[in-house]
């Protein structure tokens, strides 16, 4: 699941207990995974968001945005 | 022109937009312009733009003015427009590589140019991406009707898409000014033509 490289994070005991409950009515084998889920469906993909940028960038070169 | 909507010009910078300003402005259409951005060697005929246009986030209410006008609005812009006004949008399309290399031209001027910035084959990946995405949002947009212009062949077949822009605008423009306009344009890309070769 985590490659070949993992990180731990560090959560407010509060969050975790609202995380965990929620994990558990959704029907998620741990907390752990309801987590990761959630991550990875709200975390921009690096490439899309390197993508915009550089557009972004491009356009300010031309003068066309601030 | 009186009419409910606004004309906005759009696309990508160097996709001909403003050959396409210069044709809605000779076909009778009032452009919204501040005159800022003077005529250069990039825009011999001037950019036909609004300073304003970049910052409708913090204040659009000068738009309710330019009902019946046209506003040219690069691509990414477009989602900045406030959605209780209608637009009709009349999109450019161009060659992506001749795109590239018009704006490389023009950072280049302006002395923007970054070294070790996106390779073409890079920037042309983004700039899809970005097409994609903008064109996606204005299909689901209510507001906001779409013409699409492929800047090469309105060099090629000027009548066609006079007439084509002149009924999604409402029939009410000078379609042979519209036409001088882009004769014009071409007598000048074929005197540079004829200069750098």
């Amino acid at each position: 699941m985590f490659g070949s490289k993992s990180h731990k994070i560090s959560i407010d005991h509060d969050l975790y207990e609202r995380l965990e409950k929620a994990a558990q009515v959704a029907g998620y084998s741990s907390t752990e995974e309801f987590v990761i889920h959630i991550l990875e469906t709200t975390a921009p993909a690096g490439s899309a968001a390197d993508s915009e940028e550089e557009v972004r960038k491009r356009l300010q070169g031309l003068g066309y945005l601030e | 022109m009186s009419s409910d909507f606004i004309t906005v010009v759009s696309g990508l910078p160097r996709s001909g937009t403003s050959l396409m300003m210069q044709m809605l402005h000779a076909g009778g259409l009032s452009a919204v312009a501040d005159g800022q951005r003077a005529a250069d060697v990039d825009n011999p005929r001037g950019y036909f733009e609004v300073e304003a246009i970049k910052k409708l986030k913090e204040d659009s209410s000068w738009l309710a003015d330019a009902k019946g006008k046209v506003v040219k609005a690069i691509s990414m812009l477009l989602f900045d427009l406030p959605p209780q006004h209608s637009y009709r949008v009349v999109f450019m399309l161009r060659h992506m590589d001749e795109i590239l290399a018009s704006q490389k031209e023009m950072l280049k001027r302006r002395g923007t140019l970054k070294e070790g910035g996106p390779t073409d084959e890079q920037m042309k990946q983004y700039f899809d991406t970005h097409l994609t995405k903008v064109k996606a949002w204005l299909a689901a947009q209510p507001n906001f009707k779409v013409l699409y212009c492929p800047y090469n062949e309105v060099l090629q077949k000027p009548a066609e898409y006079v007439r084509q822009i002149a009924d999604f605008l409402g029939g009410e423009l000078n379609q042979t000014a519209m036409m001088e306009a882009v004769d014009l344009s071409l007598y000048r890309n074929r005197n540079k033509a004829a200069q750098t070769a």
